[in-house]
């Protein structure tokens, strides 16, 4: 007998976010909205710790809220950069 | 306090100069905002979801209402914004944001703030909240750089808090005064060389990145630890 198999399937959202460190003025609004996407790390500038620690929302807001416009964030399927507006 | 996003709408406009204006905001949904000082906020400024990022100038003991000051000088998409509000009008903001807050008292000697231009904005906000609500018994001190006497605006204010509180002192600092002009001159890193600047300080630092780096440099030259500077650069 074949035993079901259990699949799990990681839900992927949909936006990546990079991080222009020379933009990084260390604000930490990132951090605060999308704590399981971004940390500042001990230079005090963000980073990316996880594409899917947050929902695509919140990474989009993180990416809103800097001040510095330092988030960028791509649509993984058509390749188009959302935020900051070209 | 996580940041959060709401609604607040225009109380009223305090137009200073042709340069700066307060605005302040009546907060409608939630009808309180909680914030340390030093923190700043950000608000759409169009349709498309644009946001401009302000300090928060006024004392976070006020819940129901918060306070920014404009520069109206690069007359961007945030300030155009502003300026087409009318009362009443409604804006989405999201905050409180910012890690600029007031550090930890070690036990320094002196807290002594430095700004250029628009970088007085939280400092405002940091010492209203340290003379009014913590009762700081500490020498706290403003040094504040702008170009022109016509720039000028709180020095009515500051100075009522040097008059209110023996342990504050204010050094407006004007690199383009005029002949009348009868305090500093001069960059406010020039100002700063000839003070006194405590090597046991806690300086806050906010405004212009040239300023931070050379102030930073400064500070450093006199014995402070890089720990005790605090910096947020505006532009």
């Amino acid at each position: 007998m074949v035993e079901d198999s259990v699949v799990q399937t990681k839900q992927i959202g949909k936006y990546k976010v990079e991080v222009i460190r020379s933009k990084c003025i260390s604000a930490g609004s990132c951090e605060a909205i999308a704590p399981g996407v971004f940390a500042l790390d001990e230079e005090g500038i963000a980073t990316v710790i996880s594409q899917d620690g947050n929902s695509d929302d919140e990474k989009l807001l993180a990416a809103q809220s800097c001040p510095t416009d330092a988030i960028v964030v791509t649509d993984i399927e058509t390749g188009e950069q959302v935020w900051p507006k070209a | 306090m996580k940041p959060q996003r709401f609604i607040a709408k225009l109380a009223d406009k305090e137009f200073f100069n042709e340069k700066f204006s307060k605005y302040v905001f009546e907060m409608e949904e939630p009808h309180r905002i909680d914030f340390e000082s030093g923190q700043y906020v950000s608000i759409t400024v169009d349709e498309t979801g644009d946001r401009r990022s302000y300090s928060v100038c006024s004392n976070p003991d006020t819940h129901h209402s918060f306070e920014l000051l404009i520069d109206h000088s690069p007359q961007g998409k945030g300030t155009t914004f502003l300026q087409n509000l009318k009362f009443g009008d409604e804006i989405d903001v999201m905050g409180p944001l910012g890690r600029f807050v007031l550090a930890p008292d070690k036990g320094e000697d002196e807290i002594v703030f430095i700004a250029t231009g628009s970088g007085i904005a939280p400092f405002r906000s940091m010492i209203l909240y340290l003379l009014q609500d913590l009762g700081e018994k500490r020498p706290v001190t403003l040094y504040w750089g702008l170009r022109h006497e016509e720039n000028l605006f709180w020095q009515n204010d500051f100075q009522d808090l040097v008059d209110e509180y023996e342990n504050f002192k204010f050094h407006p600092v004007l690199s383009r005064g005029s002949e009348e002009w009868p305090l500093c001159k001069g960059r406010v890193t020039d100002c700063l060389a000839v003070h006194d600047l405590p090597a046991k300080g806690c300086y806050y630092l906010c405004g212009n990145a040239k300023m931070i780096e050379d102030v930073n440099t400064l500070l450093l030259s006199k014995g402070v630890v890089a720990e005790d500077v605090h910096f947020e650069k505006f532009y």
